[in-house]
């Protein structure tokens, strides 16, 4: 059956905007699909992104993509006394600006031949009498500039693969109706919240400041955009977050509070928030002629809740099996998980590694950090960012035997 | 029952509807939609908004 594209990317983020470019490169006829009328804006999230991360992508970054160059990262304890400072190759990275950034993406998607379409949203999912994905229902708001759907602003577009890439709204797989859940119970989700603020002093360094006072099962964060301005944000546990009890609450007492000093001249320019889904990557990522990517699928880093690489990684491969399934005219979802299956090998066993930690670190009051910033130095924390616990963890428990319970899965 | 969005809280970041499990919340620009044919009031939204702007009231 004659489809009006091969390929429909839902959501122009990092993993869409990748995916299409992608799937275009390899001469499938593809359609990007944006709700918003711009692209990237509004920013929901911290931005920032390992140098690494970036690497591979075949991306040039502008000028324009990025706010900040970052070093590394600062750690900081509870009671704001000790700090650990790492710089290494692994730490380095960027604060992006992403309204930038992710129409730099989108743009390179189009460069490749996709056509994108802002301001149009995805209502439904459309399926064949069998049964399988076959495009989309769509409201738009750009219906002039296309000639064959006058008059009527709802309306469907089909193809053989539709990937979704809504980001942690994550519907367009739910609508779809091919037994991918992608509810999972809200202690597997961080709800953030953020100023990006001006008259912040900031060096070279993101830093990160653990306490379960103002950040319960998360952190706090500062993300330098400049030499005084930043990012400046909270993210807890979803299962902390309640009537009454909320993200932007723990953020402003901490802002006002223990940080006052810091920011006693500082000035919100921009509110920003969200959803992070940290639990793990869902294990089924494809159906017949459908997948779905990026924060979508969860996929986003289980220790700091950073999205944007691990959303780049899904799209490229993600687009890329999309195109092989178009030439070989094979859109069984047997074909598709070549892309699940890629995914479980190249990072499967290390965002599972990563998981572990964050679930020994999520036992922790706020005792227990103040004492482990006293014990552990950057090599140690170097160490546990390459994935090697157990000899940390056993220095921590010179200090702390009572924590053996918590740490006990990073020794075996 | 209904549940109600303090739109002058709310952020239009989306929390809400990405714990939704039944679909009932839908964001559009700066609006939150509610659809009260779909909502079981489980209380997620409420729970998971980082700017307080939801209250489901079960009375």
């Amino acid at each position: 059956m004659m489809t009006d594209y091969d390929v429909i990317v839902v959501g122009a983020g990092p993993a869409g905007s990748i995916a299409a470019r992608e799937a275009a490169k390899k001469g499938a006829k593809t359609l990007l699909i944006e709700r918003k009328k711009e692209i990237g804006a509004p920013v929901r999230c911290g931005e920032g992104i390992g140098v690494e991360h970036i690497k591979g992508m075949d991306i040039e970054l502008t000028k324009n993509d990025y706010a900040s160059v970052i070093n590394g990262a600062r750690l900081v304890s509870p009671d704001l006394k000790n700090n650990i400072t790492v710089r290494t190759e692994q730490s380095k990275g960027y604060v992006l600006d992403r309204k930038s950034f992710d129409k730099h993406l989108a743009m390179e998607a189009g460069r490749a031949g996709a056509d994108v379409m802002v301001k149009t949203e995805v209502i439904d999912v459309i399926k064949d009498k069998d049964n399988k994905v076959k495009g989309v229902k769509v409201v738009s708001g750009i219906l002039e500039a296309s000639s064959d759907h006058t008059n009527n602003d709802v309306y469907d577009i089909t193809c053989n693969v539709l990937i979704a890439a809504d980001g942690a709204e994550s519907r367009v797989a739910r609508m779809a109706g091919v037994g991918i859940n992608t509810i999972r119970p809200l202690s597997e989700y961080d709800s953030g919240y953020e100023y990006e603020m001006v008259n912040v002093d900031c060096d070279d360094l993101i830093e990160l400041y653990f306490s379960n006072e103002y950040a319960p099962r998360g952190y706090l964060w500062i993300f330098p955009k400049g030499k005084d301005s930043a990012n400046v944000g909270v993210g807890i546990g979803g299962d902390k977050s309640d009537n009454g009890i909320f993200a932007k609450k723990y953020l402003d007492e901490w802002i006002k509070g223990p940080m006052h000093e810091r920011f006693k001249h500082a000035q919100p320019v921009a509110i920003k928030g969200g959803l992070i889904p940290v639990g793990s990557s869902l294990d089924r990522l494809v159906a017949d002629g459908f997948m779905v990517i990026g924060t979508a699928a969860h996929q986003v880093d289980p220790i700091h809740g950073g999205g944007i690489g691990l959303a780049m990684k899904s799209g490229l491969m993600a687009g890329a099996v999309a195109g092989d399934a178009i030439n070989n005219n094979d859109y069984s979802e047997s074909f598709l998980k070549r892309f699940e299956n890629m995914w479980n090998e190249k990072l499967g066993p290390k965002l599972k590694k990563r998981l572990l930690l964050r679930k020994a670190v999520e036992q922790l009051n706020d005792n227990d950090f103040n004492s482990i910033f006293n014990t552990l130095d950057d090599n140690d924390i170097n160490l546990l960012l390459e994935g090697k616990y157990k000899g940390v963890a056993l220095k921590v428990l010179k200090n702390r035997p009572q924590l053996l319970k918590s740490l006990k899965a990073l020794i075996v | 029952m209904s549940v109600k969005i303090d739109k002058d809280k709310c952020i239009f970041c989306g929390a809400c509807v990405g714990v939704c499990p039944v679909m009932a919340l839908r964001l559009n620009n700066d609006r939150i939609e509610w659809d009260a044919d779909k909502c079981i009031y489980c209380g997620n939204c409420e729970k998971i908004c980082p700017a307080n702007a939801i209250k489901v009231e079960k009375k």
